[in-house]
């Protein structure tokens, strides 16, 4: 898992208060996978928030692959639509106006891109129904596809498998794996329990009090 | 009445009346603002001298007479065909169990009306039953005709125009002021009119009004007449001189037509909706964000007409858009003059309509879960794309559930179009216009219901749709998520 001695591809030093809560990372996970679990509430969301650039950190500094995203002492920041961040939430939030083809080909995907992922994924027989017509796992697994097919240089996952049975949840995870690692793709998978992290083998980061150390 | 003078004049071989119906005060009002009338007829001598102040006004013409009746209702013992004498009226009068209907004070029907009753001897407030005053002599009229009160005095042309009354005696001319009607061009374009309105063939008309020939000699007043008050501002003057008698009355209208109101208001709220739609999104959206300096100003900025009286947003936009400020001569000379015209109808009812449309759309946007758009970003589409393929279409059932309830509220306005465009047959009056215009003519209890039917069926209707829509909006927000 953890390659050491590598670059850290993702750095984020970043300080935040949410509410009551006083979020103070720093995250340099050395494997390309990296799990962050604790309680919810903990500010799992909002670092990955932070990753996308949805939410600003206070002060601090996010780098991926060596590419600045944010500095607040230099003042860069990189907006959230020229990242490249395949976002996954919890929620699913497949657009409801659209259909399922639409929802995955959002980001540019041509049809037969959209053919070829959903196939590995079990979605392939969803693509013309309505996102209001899908169960609660079927969304899940639209989202990450519809994340998957806009090529993204990261990969965050929030909660990815909650809806799935663990069956299917375990198969899923494990293609999952694989595609990311056939494209080298980095992945920050926010989970509360452990399963998903181990299912995924990714690196394990704790977030408890708004602290991040590695387990 | 109005009618029959449009029948002959256009039988001339000229354009069809247009005839917009209110009070002088309004008239001159709207007159001095632009209103692009050809002649304007009056019975208030110091009103005609207010439009003269205008320099559009040109020399003053008497083009009618008119004098006080006493009529009486159903509930009265006079029988239908009987006359009064003159030394019975006050016994009479003394007799009623309800009240007389007099117009009120403020209006030059009800000082007539009380110099007539001098002239009789009758005290009014002597009189065992309660003098009713109405605002307008029409409200008398109407009071009488609906049997509240049981005797009425009114001028002679609404008592010949409403069947409901009768005319139990005619007041000579010596008890009261001469009742006269001027008339003058609007910068020379009615002269035509003017001329004709003398003549003879017009006179026909009038008469079968209920009018008097304008040439009537001006009655010296009765000096030995019991009490006649003087009334030496309102002494009589030259027929045609520059500054003539009178009472604020100008003849009764075409009667408003239904399809016109309908059609009309359709058109015109429609129109509102259409033209309010960007600025209530842009508006609507703009505050659903995050705050921004000034947030609460435009916030309250755009309420303001909904809380604001009606009239009042009509009177600044006419502060605007008048033919002589710099916007409204400006859209004057592009060919698009405002004021008293089927466009200012359209701004009155979208400036009033446009709160409430960019209030309901500023909740759809608010109800449209910000992560949507946050997503679209994060798939490497900015903001003004994700604003276009998510927000709005997101929105989309909110939108139209603002635009439909602007819609209602333009159906329903009158306060801003009755300053800003008046009250024209068939170019501004809506429904709600024309029942205000029914209210004030007598004799049209029947034919109003028509127009309140349409009113509230309409309106109802759109308030349906505005609730199925909104109900869309919610439901719409639970489609693609997950728990």
């Amino acid at each position: 898992m953890a390659v050491s001695g590598e670059r850290a591809r993702i750095v984020v030093e970043a300080e935040r208060r949410v509410g009551s809560l006083h979020l103070q990372v720093d995250f340099r996970p050395t494997g390309r996978v990296a799990a962050v679990v604790g309680p919810s509430g903990a500010g799992k969301s909002t670092l990955l928030r932070i990753l996308a650039g949805l939410d600003r950190a206070s002060t601090g500094r996010v780098e991926v692959d060596a590419e600045v995203w944010l500095d607040t002492s230099t003042g860069v920041w990189r907006p959230p639509w020229e990242r490249g961040v395949g976002w996954v939430p919890q929620d699913a939030l497949l657009f409801p106006h659209l259909g399922v083809r639409e929802n995955l080909a959002y980001g540019g995907a041509s049809p037969a891109q959209v053919d070829e992922a959903a196939e590995p994924f079990e979605v392939a027989h969803l693509l013309e129904r309505r996102p209001r017509n899908l169960s609660g796992g079927e969304r899940q697994r639209v989202a990450l596809v519809r994340a998957l097919l806009a090529t993204p240089r990261l990969l965050l996952l929030d909660e990815p498998f909650s809806a799935l049975d663990p069956e299917l949840r375990a198969s899923l995870a494990r293609r999952l794996a694989g595609w990311a690692e056939a494209r080298s793709l980095p992945v920050v998978l926010v989970s509360h329990d452990a399963t998903d992290a181990e299912l995924l083998g990714a690196e394990r980061w704790q977030l408890r009090g708004g602290r991040l150390d590695p387990l | 009445m109005a009618e029959g003078l449009d029948e002959r004049w256009r039988a001339t071989g000229a354009a069809p009346l247009r005839v917009s119906l209110d009070a002088t005060s309004r008239l001159v009002g709207q007159l001095s603002r632009g209103a692009p009338f050809d002649l304007i007829v009056t019975a208030d001598e110091e009103w005609m001298e207010e439009a003269r102040t205008t320099g559009r006004v040109g020399p003053t013409r008497a083009v009618a007479s008119n004098r006080l009746v006493l009529v009486a209702g159903a509930r009265s013992p006079v029988a239908r065909g009987e006359a009064v004498l003159e030394t019975e009226i006050a016994a009479l009068l003394r007799s009623g169990t309800a009240p007389l209907a007099l117009a009120g004070e403020e209006v030059p029907a009800g000082r007539y009306a009380r110099e007539a009753l001098a002239w009789l001897g009758v005290d009014p407030s002597a009189l065992a039953r309660p003098v009713a005053t109405g605002g307008s002599v029409r409200t008398a009229l109407e009071w009488v005709a609906r049997g509240e009160a049981e005797y009425g005095i009114v001028y002679a042309s609404d008592a010949a125009a409403d069947s409901a009354v009768r005319t139990v005696y005619r007041f000579p001319s010596e008890a009261h002021t001469p009742i006269r009607y001027w008339a003058a061009s609007v910068e020379g374009r009615g002269d035509a009119l003017l001329d004709w309105l003398g003549g003879a063939e017009a006179a026909g008309v009038l008469r079968a009004g209920g009018f008097g020939a304008p040439g009537e000699p001006p009655i010296a007043r009765a000096e030995g007449a019991a009490g006649a008050p003087a009334t030496a501002d309102r002494a009589p003057v030259e027929v045609g001189g520059p500054s003539p008698g009178s009472v604020p009355r100008a003849p009764r209208s075409r009667g408003p037509s239904l399809p016109s109101a309908l059609l009309l208001s359709i058109g015109v709220a429609l129109a509102a909706v259409l033209l309010g739609t960007v600025p209530a999104v842009a508006v609507g959206r703009m505050l659903s964000q995050r705050a921004f300096p000034g947030r609460t100003a435009v916030s309250a900025l755009l309420l303001a007409p909904l809380v604001v009286p009606p009239v009042v947003t009509g009177f600044l936009l006419l502060a605007l858009l008048g033919a002589d400020t710099p916007i409204g001569g400006a859209l004057a000379a592009l060919g698009l003059p405002v004021p008293f015209t089927p466009l200012a109808a359209v701004l009155a009812a979208a400036a009033v309509g446009l709160p409430l449309y960019a209030v309901v759309v500023r909740s759809a946007f608010e109800s449209v879960d910000s992560r949507y758009e946050e997503l679209s970003w994060t798939l490497g589409v900015p903001p003004r794309s994700t604003f276009r393929r998510i927000a709005l279409p997101l929105a989309l059932p909110g939108i139209a559930a603002g635009a439909v309830l602007a819609f209602a509220r333009a159906l329903g306005e009158f306060g801003a179009t009755i300053v800003l465009a008046g009250n024209v047959e068939g170019e501004t009056r809506t429904l709600a216009l024309a029942v205000y215009t029914l209210l004030e003519t007598p004799g049209a209890g029947g034919r109003i219901w028509f127009f309140v039917a349409a009113s509230v069926v309409l309106s109802l209707g759109a308030l349906l749709l505005y609730e199925r829509l909104l109900t869309r909006q919610r439901a719409r927000m639970e489609d693609g998520r997950v728990g």
